[in-house]
């Protein structure tokens, strides 16, 4: 995924919630370029966090039980 | 009767043996309740050896009696029967021993047997030995189970196999004894104290095949119902067929119906806990799958949104925007330019309007001096000074000439 090789610090609830808030804010309207530009470019970097924290669990999850797929689909 | 004995004047043994006899022979006839301990009857030997135990203490007396009073008709003499001897106190001279010398001997009837242990089962209930309150959990799946039981009985193999089939871990701590007979107590009760002792063993199993009431009689035993109290180990009974019942199944903290049964309520049974954690293992990861895809789900239509989707929206108003304010501020400028073209066509048009070329051309002339003054007396100039003549074609220079006469109505004497 994006991030570094060092687990990012940001746990999956507060990147979702941070995240959820930039949408939020996007969606009201009334920014500068600038800010709406820094808040899209924020919301994308949460995204991808939460993907990394997301993928991570599934992986986790398929190590596991590496026996069994029931938890794949 | 007899002199006093003294060092000087002692009795022989027969005085006293004699003097014994005679004390012991006035003490009369009783009636005593015991248990035959042993019993022996020897070939055509005219008298039989028993000896009557106390089954609540660790007592005992000897007896003897006449065949004849030992072998009645209707009489069932054997070890571990409860009798009613009536005897007297004797004491044999010949060797000096005591024993009892029974006349009579009555065996305890079955009724009064249950009889007596139902009273001894109100006192101990009464006490609250078998209360609800007192019975100890058993260990989930214990490492070591103390086993009390006849030598290769089937309560034993009943027991053995059953718990190591259901649970292949556990171990046995055994304690082999006697289960039935008058020494079937004591025993127990010894086999309780050193398990109950063992620091491994985690619960207590006494199991014992059916048997008639009488040979269940010692798991009714007061001393031994006493014994599974004082326990700090769990205790599971398992004695004779569901359908009896003995005092130590009352005290015990788990009745079992069988030895069978008490296997089964000492182990776990090893291919259902697995599936119980099989079971649960599914359940977590099928938990934990289901809260992730809704995680995913939930992140899936955050990014597709479209403020984070195409963020080129972001640009497209603003782009308008700047195109309309550039329209706009075009448009204006044009505007602007348009206007001030016009007002110049206006100046221009009064400029002309104003300007004296519409006079020159009908004929009319300035006429300066040099400076550029104006002239417009004659006298305003001397005679010979250059002028400067401005008519609708051009200009020309002429020079004053005070001699030629002057023809105000006709001014048109130009050109040089």
């Amino acid at each position: 995924m994006s991030t570094d090789d060092t687990e990012p610090t940001t746990t999956y609830e507060q990147a979702r919630e941070e995240l959820a808030d930039v949408v939020r804010r996007l969606e009201a309207g009334g920014l500068t370029l600038e800010e709406s530009l820094g808040l899209w470019e924020r919301g994308e970097e949460l995204a991808k966090l939460c993907q990394h924290w997301l993928d991570r669990a599934r992986e986790r999850l398929a190590a596991a039980a590496p026996a069994d797929g029931a938890g794949q689909d | 009767m007899t002199a006093p004995s003294s060092p000087e004047a002692p009795w022989p043994v027969r005085t006293v043996a004699r003097k014994i006899a005679d004390w012991i022979g006035r003490l009369g006839e009783v009636w005593v309740e015991g248990q035959v301990a042993q019993l022996s009857r020897r070939g055509g030997a005219a008298t039989v050896f028993l000896t009557l135990r106390d089954p609540a203490a660790d007592l005992s007396v000897p007896v003897t009696c006449h065949r004849d009073v030992a072998e009645r008709p209707g009489l069932e003499l054997s070890e571990g029967a409860r009798v009613i001897v009536r005897a007297r106190p004797d004491y044999y001279v010949a060797r000096g021993s005591f024993s009892l010398r029974a006349t009579e001997i009555r065996a305890v009837g079955l009724g009064e047997l249950l009889a007596r242990i139902e009273r001894i089962r109100q006192l101990l209930a009464a006490e609250g030995l078998f209360d609800a309150v007192r019975k100890r959990p058993l260990p989930f799946a214990p490492a070591v189970v103390g086993v009390i039981t006849g030598r290769d009985s089937a309560a034993e193999r009943d027991v053995l196999v059953t718990a190591r089939r259901r649970w292949p871990a556990v171990r046995f701590e055994m304690f082999n004894c006697a289960v039935q007979g008058p020494q079937a107590a004591a025993n127990v009760i010894e086999g309780l104290r050193k398990l109950d002792a063992h620091p491994a063993v985690e619960v207590i199993v006494i199991a014992r095949g059916g048997g008639s009431v009488e040979d269940l009689l010692p798991f009714s035993d007061e001393g031994l119902v006493r014994a599974i109290a004082a326990t700090r180990t769990p205790v599971v009974t398992a004695v004779g067929h569901e359908t009896d019942t003995t005092l130590v199944d009352h005290v015990a903290d788990v009745r079992a119906a069988t030895p069978t049964d008490a296997a089964h309520r000492i182990v776990p049974e090893i291919g259902e806990q697995r599936r119980l954690v099989e079971g649960y293992r599914a359940r977590a990861r099928h938990l934990l799958t289901a809260r992730l895809e809704q995680q995913e789900r939930w992140l899936e239509s955050v990014r597709t949104r479209p403020v984070l989707a195409s963020p080129d929206r972001l640009l497209h108003g603003r782009e308008e925007d700047v195109l309309a304010l550039r329209t706009r501020a075009r448009r204006m400028l044009v505007h602007r330019v348009e206007g001030a073209e016009r007002d110049l066509e206006h100046a221009r048009a009064r400029v002309a309007a104003l300007s004296p070329a519409a006079t020159l051309d009908r004929g009319y002339a300035v006429v300066q001096r040099a400076d550029g003054a104006l002239v417009r007396d004659p006298a305003d100039v001397a005679d010979g000074e250059l002028l400067r003549v401005r008519l609708a074609g051009g200009r020309l220079a002429v020079r004053v000439d005070s001699g030629a006469p002057s023809d105000p109505t006709t001014p048109e004497d130009e050109q040089a």
